[in-house]
């Protein structure tokens, strides 16, 4: 069984001969055959699944908090991970919170910034600023 | 080496450099308590707790449900730091008998398991850690909140940046006006932790009192000239009903590597009268050490 690592995968409908496109990389992708059984986050037979960041802003954000918190370039960062459990403290978060702003040109209002506590709440909150600003732009 | 000073126009008083050993196996000592006039700030230097079986006292201590809590944490050293932190709280009190539970905001509080014919002192503490210091703050009385970082502690973003972003105006302005960069960088880590002890002293979370929304001012409080006193008064920018200006602070250094800053509520302080805030080193039911008693002038 090839099994690939993969992120964040956005299925769609279109299912190409019994193939899965997986068009970013992180879930355990079984092959044709093992379908029916090998995927634990499918919910429906339509083989949908809407993540809420995209993959590329988890990678930032993973990226960022490694360079805050002087953790190694392969060190394990999940989207769920804790930045408490990677050992940021107040500090480190504001300023998590600071550099992801000028990353992405947003605006983090402080109710929402303690709210950010995982990689993938911030990629979550850095997608729904973003687009909220480009609507108004 | 006297692991602190007293960057504020504080009176200084060095008071007791005795130690107090502990057996281990023998009863804990009765509550020692601050009086209401009183702050008493406990810290552990986790590097120079090693032993197994200590730590396995520890987890004697523990209620069912903060062991379980302690268990969760998945990195050794943040399980080591999370037991240390509740061991240096338990050893203080009675064992076994309080509980931590958060407030509406997140905030840990004391929660006591009392009997009927025993009525609970108000207690109040707050925690906080760096990877190689751990501090308690504790009061009666009155709502109290510390913060610690590491002198040497180094940002990732431009200084002034990072002031701009989270400080008041006239607080960057302060802070721009100082040359030395080191200095600079030293001052608004120091900033930074008493602006977070004013707000986990408030104990309605970062959003309760955006750090912009308030100047913590570093001036006379005494109109008289000959005063050579300074104080640290809050001064609201906004929604001045829901910052209160009744708050003591002070600011010292622990272990010649960490800045801590204390902020407590004024109630059981008669105005006018000093804080005594009284700093001691401890292993938790091995030994404590009486680093300092400080005698903070409003």
């Amino acid at each position: 069984m090839a099994a690939v690592p993969v992120t964040c995968v956005r299925l769609t409908t279109s299912m190409h001969n019994n193939q899965i496109v997986r068009k970013n990389s992180t879930f355990m992708i079984v092959p044709m055959g093992r379908i029916e059984r090998g995927f634990p986050c499918l919910r429906s037979s339509r083989f949908q699944i809407a993540c809420a960041a995209k993959p590329e802003t988890v990678t930032k954000v993973c990226e960022i908090v490694k360079t805050q918190l002087a953790l190694s370039a392969d060190s394990e960062v999940a989207p769920d991970s804790k930045f408490s459990a990677l050992g940021a403290d107040s500090l480190d978060t504001v300023e998590i919170v600071m550099t992801l702003e000028e990353e992405f040109g947003i605006s983090v209002e402080e109710e929402n910034s303690q709210n950010i506590t995982t990689v993938q709440e911030a990629a979550d909150l850095i997608e729904k600023l973003v687009e909220k600003k480009n609507e108004t732009a | 080496m006297f692991p602190y000073s007293c960057k504020l126009c504080l009176k200084i008083k060095i008071h007791c450099v005795n130690q107090r050993m502990f057996c281990t196996s023998s009863l804990l000592s009765p509550l020692q308590l601050p009086s209401q006039m009183e702050t008493h700030l406990w810290y552990i230097l986790p590097n120079e707790v090693k032993s197994e079986s200590l730590m396995k006292k520890y987890v004697d201590l523990l209620s069912p449900i903060e062991k379980e809590h302690v268990c969760s944490m998945r990195r050794d050293e943040l399980q080591k730091n999370a037991l240390l932190a509740r061991a240096l709280i338990c050893s203080q009190v009675s064992p076994r008998s309080i509980e931590f539970k958060k407030n509406a905001h997140g905030k840990p509080e004391v929660c006591w398991q009392h009997s009927d014919d025993w009525h609970p002192p108000p207690l109040h503490f707050n925690l906080s850690h760096t990877s190689s210091l751990i501090a308690c703050g504790i009061t009666v009385g009155s709502p109290i909140g510390i913060d610690v970082e590491e002198k040497q502690r180094t940002m990732k973003n431009n200084i002034l940046s990072f002031a701009r972003r989270y400080f008041s105006r006239e607080e960057v302005e302060r802070l721009s006006a100082i040359s030395d960069p080191e200095v600079q960088r030293q001052e608004v880590i120091k900033l930074w932790t008493l602006k977070e002890a004013y707000v986990k002293a408030l104990g309605t979370g970062f959003a309760g009192a955006p750090f912009n929304t308030f100047t913590i001012r570093f001036g006379s409080a005494n109109p008289n000239p000959n005063a050579k006193d300074s104080a640290m008064v809050i001064v609201p920018l906004e929604n001045p009903s829901l910052l209160s200006t009744n708050w003591r602070f002070a600011q010292v250094e622990l272990a010649g590597s960490h800045y801590a800053a204390i902020c407590r509520e004024n109630g059981g302080i008669s105005e006018g009268a000093p804080m005594k805030l009284i700093v001691r080193k401890t292993v938790p039911l091995v030994e404590e050490h009486c680093v300092s008693e400080i005698d903070t002038v409003v």
